[in-house]
Formats: C-alpha cells, sequence, structure tokens
C-alpha cells in the first residue's frame, strides 16, 4: 500500500483565493497536490458546520481562505467570516481537537506564490499530525 | 419572604393598571425541587408566583417558543441576572418589542442543579428542601443533611458575575450592578491546560452521554430558529443517532450559534436528562468573545450581537502567514 | 408457584451460572446515570435507585439500532448477538412496558394470525428473553404505577418475580421459562413459610406506601371529547417540546429511519423520534398538521391514553414517573390528567 497521504479540503472565496489559485496554476508554481478545492462566493459564506462536516467525512484538514481585510467583494463578509474562525478555532482546541488541521489565510488574486506557500505550509503541517481520527464518522 | 410579597404585589398591580396582559413568573412545582413557568392573566392568581433557589427556568424562552405566542400581547416577565440578559438579546434581535414588555427583576442568589443535590443524598429521593439563605436542609425517608447553599448551586451561578437584573422596568429590592467573582474562569482554565489528549477524551466521555433530546436546545431562549440545523433534512446535514461525532457537532454548532448569545444562564445544563457539563464550552466561547471583541451578551441593549458585528481593525492572530 | 430463596453472598455465583446462557443486563451507572447495562458479575449491579435513569426499553428497542448494511456486495441483515438475553432487576413499570410495546412491535393483538406484523428486530430479542423483576419495597413519591392497573408488587412482564427480603432475594416463577429457568439453575434453596409470609408483608407495605390514584375510568373517552379543547393551550403553554420525556419514557416507542451512506457503503438505522419535534410530522409539502406545540403535547397525552387503550384495551404509561422526574419544566404528566378530569366536569 502506497504512504499515507494528507487530504485536505481548501474552501476559497470565488474574488481572491480562488483566483490566486488560478494564478498559481499558471504561472506554474509547484505545491504538494493535497488539496481538493471548493470555490463559495465568499468567506463570508463558510458556515463552521462545513468545516465540521468535512472533519466528520474524514477530510484530514482543512483551510479556508478568502480576501485580505478591507478587500471583500461584498464589503465586509471577510470580517464577519474573521469573528466566526476567531471563535471556531479556539473552541475546536479546546476540545482537543489539534489546532493545526483547521487554518485560515487571506490570499488575494495576485498572490500566486503566497497561495503556493500556504497550501506547502498546510500539507506539511498536516503531514505532522498524521491522519485525523478524533471527529471522524466510522460507518 | 417579603420580596415574594413584593413580587405578587407588583403583578397585581401591573395586571390591575391594564400595563401588562399576561405576566410570565414561577409557581411552586410538583416537585421538592422543582419550581415550574406560570402564565398569571388575573390578579387572583398572583399569590401563587414565587422566586426561590428552585426557579432555575429561563422565562425569556417563552418569548421564542412556537413562533412568539404572546407577539400581540403586553407581557410582564420575571428575571434573574441572566434571564434579563436573554430578554435584551431577544429585544436586540427583534424578537420582543421593547414596549411590550415589562422587565420585572428579582434579587438572585442563586439557582440549584438537581444533579449536586443527588449528588448529597447519594441518589435518594429528596422530600422536603427548606432553603435558610445560608444553609440548606434536605429531608427525605430516613436521612436530614445540612450544607452550605453553595455547594448545590448550578454551575451557572457559580460563576456568575451579574446576578442582577442590569436593564429592568422595576426591580423588587435594590439591583446590584456586576460583582466580583475570581472562580469565574476557574475551570476553564484549569481545563485549558491539560494536554490535548486529555481533553479530547474528557470531551469525549462527557458527550457519548448525549442522547438527542435537545432539551438543552429547547430551553433555550437564544435557540429558536424557524428550522434547526439538525432538523434540516433536505439534505441532512449530520445523522441523528447517537452517534458520537453527530451529537458532537451538534454541540459544537449550537455552541457556535449562539456565540455571543449565550448569557450563560445554565438553563441547558440544568436541563440536560444525561448530566453533561454544556456550560463549559459555552464559557469558552463567551470568554473568546469577551476577550477578543469586548461583548458580553445581552448587557448592552443599545448594542448588536456580538457575531452580527465586527471591526477593522481586529486581533487575527489565528490567520496563517 | 414453588417460592425459591437466593442468599445474597451467593448473588454472583447467580449472575454467573445465568451468564452462561445468557447475556445478562442488569441496572448500572454509566457516567453517572442509572440504566440497564450488560454486566457479567454481580459487583457491576447499581440497585441504589428504585427507578434507573433511563428505561429498560433499550435492552430491546436501542435508540439507534441497525437494521442492514449494504457494501459493493449487496445487502446483509445487520449483525446480532444470538445469544438470549436475561434481564435482572427489572421493577415492574419498566417489565409491564415491554408487555405493553409487544403489542406493537410483536404482534397486534387485534390482527388475524397471518397478517400480523411481527418486527424480527425486536421479536428476535425479546421472545427469547427472560426478565427477572425486582418488587419495589421503596416506591418514590414520583411513582403512579397504581393509576393504571399496576403497583410496586405487579408481575407482568416478568418470568421470575423477586422480593428483595434484606439478606435473600426470594424469586417466584411467574411464566413457563420463569420456572423452566428456577428448576435449571443450583444456587438458591426453597423458601420457608416465613419467608413467603415476609414477601406478602412486604408487599402490603409498598401498596400502602402509594398515593391514591385519581378517578381514570374513562379517560379515554374523556380526552376523545377533549380534542379540539382550550385546554391543551393551557397545558402545553409551559412545554418547550423536547424529547426528555419521550426518550425517558419506557413506552414511548416512535421511531425514525435513517440512511447513513457513503460512497457505496451504508446503512439503515431506525433511531427514537420523539413527537415533541415539529419535524415529527413534516410533510413533503412543507406542511405540519402539528405545528404548534398544543398538538404534540395532545399527540402524547392521547396516544397513550385515549389510541393506545382503544386499540389494546390498556394504557401506553406504565406510571414509572421518569417524564414527571425528567421534565425541565416540570410539566407533571399527573397534574395533566387531573386537569383533564377537572375541565370536563366544568364542561358537563
Amino acid at each position: 500500500m502506497s504512504e499515507w497521504q494528507p487530504r485536505i479540503l481548501a474552501i476559497l472565496c470565488n474574488w481572491c483565493s480562488y483566483a490566486g489559485a488560478d494564478l498559481a496554476g499558471v504561472s506554474r508554481m509547484q505545491y504538494p497536490p493535497n488539496i481538493r478545492v471548493v470555490r463559495v462566493p465568499c468567506s463570508g459564506r463558510v458556515d463552521p458546520l462545513f468545516i465540521m462536516k468535512s472533519l466528520q467525512s474524514g477530510f484530514d484538514g482543512v483551510l479556508v481562505s478568502g480576501c485580505h481585510p478591507g478587500d471583500c467583494h461584498y464589503i465586509s463578509g471577510n470580517y464577519i467570516a474573521r469573528r466566526k474562525f476567531a471563535v471556531l478555532k479556539p473552541l475546536l482546541e479546546f476540545i482537543g481537537i489539534e489546532p493545526n488541521r483547521i487554518q485560515f489565510s487571506w490570499i488575494s488574486a495576485g498572490e500566486g506564490e503566497r497561495f503556493a506557500t500556504v497550501v506547502t505550509k498546510i500539507t506539511e503541517d498536516i503531514r505532522k499530525l498524521g491522519p485525523s481520527t478524533r471527529l471522524v464518522k466510522k460507518l | 419572604m417579603s420580596m415574594v410579597n413584593n413580587l405578587r404585589k407588583t403583578i397585581k398591580e401591573l395586571l390591575a393598571e391594564k400595563k401588562i396582559d399576561l405576566f410570565i413568573v414561577w409557581e411552586k412545582g410538583s416537585l421538592p425541587l422543582s419550581a415550574t413557568p406560570l402564565f398569571i392573566t388575573s390578579e387572583d392568581e398572583a399569590d401563587r408566583a414565587v422566586f426561590d433557589i428552585t426557579c432555575g427556568n429561563n422565562l425569556s424562552v417563552y418569548f421564542t417558543k412556537d413562533r412568539k405566542q404572546f407577539s400581540d400581547k403586553k407581557v410582564g416577565i420575571a428575571v434573574k441576572g441572566c434571564d434579563a440578559r436573554s430578554v435584551v438579546l431577544n429585544i436586540l434581535e427583534k424578537q420582543i418589542d421593547r414596549r411590550n414588555v415589562v422587565i420585572t427583576g428579582v434579587p438572585c442568589h442563586g439557582v440549584l442543579d438537581k444533579k449536586k443535590v443527588l449528588d448529597k443524598t447519594d441518589g435518594r429521593e429528596v422530600l422536603e428542601m427548606i432553603d435558610d439563605g445560608d444553609t440548606v436542609t434536605l429531608k427525605g425517608k430516613g436521612y436530614e443533611l445540612s450544607f452550605d447553599r453553595s455547594e448545590i448551586l448550578s454551575s451557572s451561578c457559580l460563576a456568575c458575575i451579574y446576578p442582577d437584573a442590569q436593564e429592568c422596568d422595576i426591580f423588587i429590592g435594590d439591583a446590584r450592578a456586576e460583582i466580583p467573582n475570581e472562580n469565574r474562569l476557574k475551570e476553564i482554565k484549569e481545563f485549558e491546560a491539560l494536554s490535548s489528549s486529555e481533553r479530547w477524551a474528557n470531551t469525549r466521555a462527557e458527550y457519548e452521554k448525549c442522547i438527542r433530546c435537545y432539551a438543552c436546545r429547547n430551553v433555550c431562549p437564544s435557540c429558536y430558529c424557524n428550522v434547526c440545523f439538525v432538523d434540516q433534512n433536505d439534505p441532512g446535514w449530520i445523522g441523528n443517532t447517537c452517534e458520537f461525532t453527530d451529537s458532537m457537532i451538534f454541540h459544537i454548532i449550537r455552541n457556535l450559534h449562539v456565540a455571543g448569545r449565550c448569557v450563560e444562564c445554565g438553563a441547558c445544563e440544568r436541563a440536560c436528562p444525561m448530566d453533561i457539563n454544556l456550560l463549559q464550552l459555552n464559557r469558552k466561547v463567551a470568554m473568546e468573545v469577551k476577550d477578543r471583541f469586548g461583548d458580553i451578551a445581552g448587557l448592552d441593549i443599545n448594542g448588536k450581537p456580538a457575531m452580527a458585528d465586527f471591526r477593522e481593525d481586529e486581533k487575527q492572530d489565528f490567520i496563517m502567514g | 408457584m414453588k417460592m425459591v430463596r437466593l442468599d445474597k453472598q451467593k448473588f454472583n455465583d447467580f449472575i454467573r451460572e445465568l451468564s452462561v446462557e445468557y447475556s445478562v443486563y442488569a441496572p448500572g451507572k454509566v457516567s453517572g446515570k442509572t440504566g440497564f447495562i450488560p454486566v457479567e458479575s454481580g459487583d457491576e449491579i447499581d440497585f441504589t435507585s428504585t427507578v434507573t435513569d433511563m428505561s429498560a426499553k433499550s435492552i430491546f428497542f436501542p435508540h439507534s439500532e441497525v437494521l442492514f448494511e449494504y457494501d459493493e456486495d449487496g445487502i446483509r441483515a445487520a449483525q446480532t448477538s444470538h445469544r438470549p438475553i436475561a434481564v435482572w432487576g427489572m421493577r415492574s413499570c419498566d417489565a409491564r412496558s415491554l408487555v405493553m410495546l409487544d403489542r406493537v412491535f410483536g404482534s397486534a393483538v387485534q390482527m388475524p394470525e397471518d397478517e400480523k406484523f411481527q418486527d424480527p428486530y425486536w421479536k428476535e430479542k425479546y421472545n427469547t428473553s427472560l426478565i427477572f423483576g425486582c418488587a419495589c419495597n421503596e416506591p418514590l413519591s414520583t411513582c403512579f404505577c397504581n393509576w393504571f392497573g399496576g403497583g410496586p408488587y405487579n408481575n407482568d412482564g416478568m418470568d421470575v418475580s423477586v422480593v428483595d427480603a434484606g439478606d435473600v432475594y426470594l424469586m417466584e416463577p411467574v411464566s413457563e421459562k420463569g420456572t423452566d429457568i428456577i428448576g435449571k439453575l443450583s444456587c438458591y434453596k426453597d423458601a420457608a413459610e416465613e419467608d413467603k409470609a415476609l414477601a406478602a408483608k412486604l408487599a402490603s407495605d409498598a401498596d400502602s406506601m402509594m398515593i391514591a390514584p385519581p378517578d381514570t375510568d374513562g379517560l379515554g373517552e374523556r380526552l376523545t371529547a377533549l380534542f379540539d379543547e382550550a385546554v391543551w393551550e393551557e397545558i402545553s403553554a409551559k412545554c418547550v417540546n423536547c424529547g426528555a420525556c419521550t426518550f425517558s419514557c419506557p413506552t414511548c416507542h416512535c421511531f425514525d429511519m435513517q440512511d447513513e451512506g457513503k460512497g457505496s457503503r451504508g446503512k439503515r438505522v431506525r433511531i427514537w423520534d420523539s413527537c415533541m419535534f415539529p419535524i415529527f410530522t413534516m410533510e413533503a409539502s412543507g406542511h405540519n398538521p402539528r405545528a404548534l406545540s398544543s398538538a404534540r403535547v395532545r399527540q402524547r397525552v392521547m396516544h397513550k391514553y385515549s389510541y393506545y387503550p382503544e386499540n389494546y384495551g390498556e394504557t401506553l404509561c406504565t406510571g414509572c414517573g421518569r417524564c414527571v422526574m425528567v421534565c425541565p419544566v416540570n410539566l407533571d404528566i399527573r397534574e395533566v390528567l387531573k386537569r383533564i378530569n377537572v375541565y370536563n366536569e366544568q364542561e358537563k
């Protein structure tokens, strides 16, 4: 059997981070192939339930990325998102979920390189943690 | 005793002067450790009103229950400090019209947690309880026990800093402002000091007990979605079995839904038939909300619920790189 | 029938002997709450409470029960244990509840034999089970088993009745299965005349501790007549519609089905449902015939004291008092029934 590879869900906002991923692609930047991308209109659309559901269905990590503060296509979606994540992350740490399983970042449409760096970093973080077990539902 | 008499007198006056159609308060329950909600519409019922250590229910829940059954009425409501914050929150969230509610504060010295009482009696049935303000005496078949009242108070009360209503129209007696409570976050800090796997083992042991009866959700004045996410079945978000991850996700998301809106009244924890220490997560979230955004739920009637608000320059230490 | 005595010092031997053929369940504590748990020795049994927090129904009708599983290779009925179940220490309220549930899951009495529905999951467990009761010497103030034909020493639904008489358990077979097991096991002696007298005295003492019931004759008809009355709004006003009462109830048996799957694998699970939940009657169109709390509370009361009695001739309540104890708003079913009694009289 081949070596275990982390499976990471990347939830990216349409206007910045998804475009950032595109730029990384067209610029032929190298980054680990461990992410599966879901495009959302705005990071403010990301319900913490999406993140929990991803962990439950076996993703080893979740990355949520949106526009930098001030750059939101919808003016304030990412600020509302920031408050949600600011509470979600410490709560999950508190109950004993490894902190690095869930990460947030701001990546603009012009930051292809940053996208590659962020994906590389989260992949390495999760590789260190090993497969996720704590909230995974066993069927 | 005079406090309860004053409360009854107030209710009678409000009804007589036609300032309200209805008053929501507690009455003596059918069991020695329970009070039960009472809806008073006529003056002669007012003498059934009580307020004591058994009055744990947060009556504000009746404003949002059954799609606002009292929305066309002028309602008086008896509130402890925490309940008052729920009423304020319901007002902020446009569930109640401030002009239609007469908030009546009662001086709260804590309410009991039945589970702590039954720990004291080793599970033996309590047939009578006497609370003299300092000491509680329990009587049952073949035993009588007395101890300090604080030993059976709900965990929400032990961490309380606003025992009395901060926003009210009438207060029975003199309302206290914020009181110091150095133990407020003691248990949270102790839990945080454990290792990640210890915390996980602990959490798992607690939430594995959940039977998904939703008593916690239904007694909560802040939980009033038209359709709760666990009741959505097209598509269904999470399963309804007792499988641990489903239960855990229900509780995590419920906690996040009441983030910045939970007044830590402890009604959920007291309602839980399986004795899950539900309030622990709520308190952790409330602590984060206070630390990061400076908000305390239901304290400022001119404020905005924390999670519906933002500041541009907020701390974002959790954002990568 | 023949009464035998079991010295409590030999109780562990008894459980061990019983375990040879049966999976033994008995009252025990899990994370501080009492319920019926699988036990291997008498030391695991917790008999401190008269009524366990959770009822015995979960042994035969668990909260979540897998009915079948599927994958690429096909569909398979859920893996079940083929060892028969023996339950020790079931109070009369719980034992009677199983008789009530058996009418629903096992064999609807009104049906002709060839049309009878038999739930295989229930039947497999219940029909081969062995119930050792345990009479209540100290009924609680919340107990009202005497309202509906039960009592602290009632034997309905038991195979062997058991009386806790201090240092010994006095056991008497109630059914054929009970007689068989008493004949097979070896760790007890025949009871003496004094034992029988003691058991009879304990029984009458316990009966005298029960509060006299109100008049419940014709309750079902009264309820039917009150179906459209405003009394339900009054009764349900404080109910917050959680499922604590239904889930702790030994006779509530409504369930939901849930399919859980991922990729090509999955399973169908039967889970407890509650008529208190708004989604219980939600129709696919979005219409909910019981949208309001009053209709849901009425349903619960009607099912227990009107519909079920109409079908099976007995109320669907054994008076265990669990709903009275767990209700977060102290909506006491006894008070509800008393109110129904009075309301009816006012109307007359």
